[in-house]
């Protein structure tokens, strides 16, 4: 960078408003990663409020006759994903199961993250033998590996789609009530809020503009990357045959599940979907990063 | 040091019994009811009363508990209901084959990926830098399942140059002593058969070994560069040290702290990654061996696969902390 530029920058630098979440978003916004984190979610998000539009046939039912005797039928003008194992269009299923991985990825989120702050922030708030008790019961949780206790909630539930949105939340629970919990306390010791404290700032507006914005960036990060999870996990539920009920569900990670047999031939059914999967779950991976670089103090105010 | 270790291990004890607990309660809110449950459709109205009678059904919940916990810390999982062996004589011959894929994958993460990260690291900015990083972010966002169905795709159904399912090939005849195919063969003296088990580790392990290889580089790259600028860092170099050993002496061993802690942490996702991995190279180990206990609502596999693999997830986590605190030099002397 030339001097000139430096100094275009600085002034650059002073006119731009100055708020965490402007200072983030601008920051974002110069993220090309970020960028193309956006570009993949947006084009899920689309494909899924769209579904029906776009989609050119019923996802469920198929038409074996179409299949000609072989299994399957690869991507043509007709059929662009191509056909599966029961004559269904492929393309179909792939737009309608963006639907039902945005949807349990979200609500799964929404659980865990609902849940997992409100105990995270009793056990900040209070301390002591409640935050003991919360910790210990995270410490239990964590140990049983996140797939097995999904699965584990899945055998007592039953199958089904809100079965699997609850499996896959609860898993994230301890993780967002540890994140809460430490960022508070970690917050709650810092210098800047013993500096606002010593200035004689107001209690409630020192947890209102310092120890809350600061504790709740690794939550909002946190938040980004657990959609990517979720829709990881979901997928891996409905690939071991844990998914939602109704086989014909257009479920993506149920769609993988008996294509090892047609690799041979059919080598689209398995691979359509896992890009599926891999597209969707990187622009919230992407995001995610994105926002945690331009959260992070240490970053901030450079450009 | 023996302060945190005797903490540390205190700090299991409450883990363990809320896992018991947990496990516990789960069984009996399974849909069929505990005794049901444990000996599945085949169950007659004596066996039913055979296992009211062992866990006690009849009695308060907390002799149930208490009966629960003494049968298992006997080593008594049940039997099974497809097979009607005792779980723990199939958890012997499960439970040696994930440890093996587990390590086979964490032995490709770590020898690939601290390198990896290293170099990117040195090499901060650059394209190789830039590369890395997002090949790193591809690979944690593959579902694993997925690039197994990849690998097997490629180079064993198509290339044909790996197996495409299973632990050894069948016309293999190898006595199991310990259950580690690769020890048994090695046993054996027959390094036929010990290149056949390690064809049939390879893309499995790759498989399972992509999201902690991508961590890895990541966590690498990160600890390297946070420790190039530290004072003794730039002492060692002001007073002339060779690059290579600056680089061993100080950079590498100081990164190797969050290295070890993360790679701890990934036993868990290894455990769970092992359940989809098994599935689609038909790996009989303790992930197809769960995988199929749901499919047959076989729930004392279940519960003792579930049992123990917390356990030795939570075994891990110890021997990771304790080994944190042996490295760290801060924790070491105080």
């Amino acid at each position: 960078m030339s001097v000139a530029q430096v100094e275009a920058r600085e002034v650059q630098l002073e006119a731009l408003p100055s708020g965490l979440w402007a200072d983030t978003w601008r920051r974002l916004r110069h993220n090309p990663a970020a960028i193309v984190g956006f570009v993949l979610v947006g084009i899920f998000l689309f494909v899924a409020i769209f579904a029906p539009l776009i989609a050119p046939e019923d996802p469920r039912s198929g038409d074996l006759s179409r299949l000609g005797g072989t299994c399957c039928p690869g991507p043509s003008a007709d059929y662009w994903f191509g056909l599966d194992q029961q004559g269904r269009d492929v393309f179909s299923r792939i737009v309608y199961g963006a639907r039902y991985s945005l949807l349990i990825g979200i609500v799964s989120v929404a659980v865990g993250l609902s849940v997992g702050l409100f105990f995270g922030a009793i056990a900040g708030y209070f301390g002591g033998w409640v935050d003991s008790l919360i910790m210990r019961c995270t410490d239990i949780m964590l140990s049983i590996p996140g797939l097995l206790l999904a699965i584990g909630i899945v055998a007592v539930l039953g199958q089904g789609i809100w079965q699997i949105m609850i499996a896959v939340g609860v898993t994230q629970i301890p993780i967002f009530a540890r994140l809460l919990r430490g960022s508070i306390l970690a917050t709650r010791e810092s210098d800047y809020v013993l500096a606002a404290r010593s200035v004689g700032v107001p209690k409630r507006s020192i947890l209102a503009s310092h120890i809350l914005p600061n504790s709740i960036s690794p939550v909002i990060v946190q938040g980004t990357l657990a959609l990517a999870t979720a829709i990881i996990d979901v997928a891996a539920l409905g690939f071991l045959g844990l998914g939602p009920q109704d086989p014909a569900t257009p479920e993506w990670g149920t769609m993988l599940t008996d294509t090892t047999r047609y690799l041979q031939t059919a080598p689209h059914l398995a691979l359509i979907p896992g890009v599926a999967i891999v597209i969707s779950v990187l622009g919230f991976n992407l995001i995610g990063d994105g926002l945690r670089e331009a959260l992070d103090p240490k970053f901030r105010g450079r450009g | 040091m023996l302060r945190f270790v005797v903490r540390r291990l205190l700090l299991l004890i409450p883990i363990l019994i809320g896992l018991s607990i947990l496990v516990f309660l789960w069984i009996r809110a399974l849909p069929a009811g505990p005794a049901q449950s444990l000996l599945g459709e085949r169950a007659t109205p004596e066996t039913i009363a055979q296992i009211e009678e062992q866990y006690g059904l009849d009695r308060p919940i907390h002799i149930q508990y208490w009966r629960y916990l003494k049968t298992v810390a006997q080593g008594d999982l049940g039997t099974t209901i497809r097979t009607r062996r005792p779980v723990t004589d199939e958890l012997q011959e499960r439970f040696p084959a994930t440890i093996e894929l587990a390590l086979a994958a964490l032995l490709f993460a770590t020898l690939l990926g601290i390198p990896l990260g290293f170099v990117a690291a040195k090499r901060y900015g650059t394209w190789i830098d830039h590369s890395s990083l997002v090949a790193s972010l591809i690979g944690i966002s593959i579902p694993i399942f997925f690039l197994a169905i990849l690998l097997k795709y490629v180079f064993a159904v198509q290339l044909g140059w790996l197996p495409t399912v299973g632990r050894i090939s069948v016309l293999i005849d190898l006595e199991h002593p310990t259950n580690f195919y690769t020890i048994d063969a090695l046993i054996a003296g027959d390094l036929y058969a010990f290149w056949d088990v390690i064809k049939h580790l390879i893309l499995p392990a790759i498989a399972l070994g992509s999201i902690p290889l991508a961590v890895t580089a990541r966590i690498t790259r990160a600890a390297v560069l946070d420790v190039q600028n530290e004072d003794y860092v730039r002492t060692a170099r002001a007073k002339g040290l060779p690059p290579r050993v600056v680089d061993v002496r100080h950079i590498f061993r100081n990164a190797l702290l969050p290295i070890t802690t993360i790679i701890g942490l990934q036993t868990g996702l290894l455990l769970s990654g092992a359940v989809l991995t098994e599935t689609v190279f038909a790996f009989p180990g303790m992930g197809t061996w769960l995988v199929e206990a749901i499919r047959q609502r076989d729930f004392p596999v279940l519960q003792g696969g579930i049992l123990f693999v917390s356990f030795v997830f939570v075994i891990v986590n110890l021997i990771v902390d304790i080994s944190y605190a042996l490295i760290n030099p801060r924790i070491r002397v105080s």
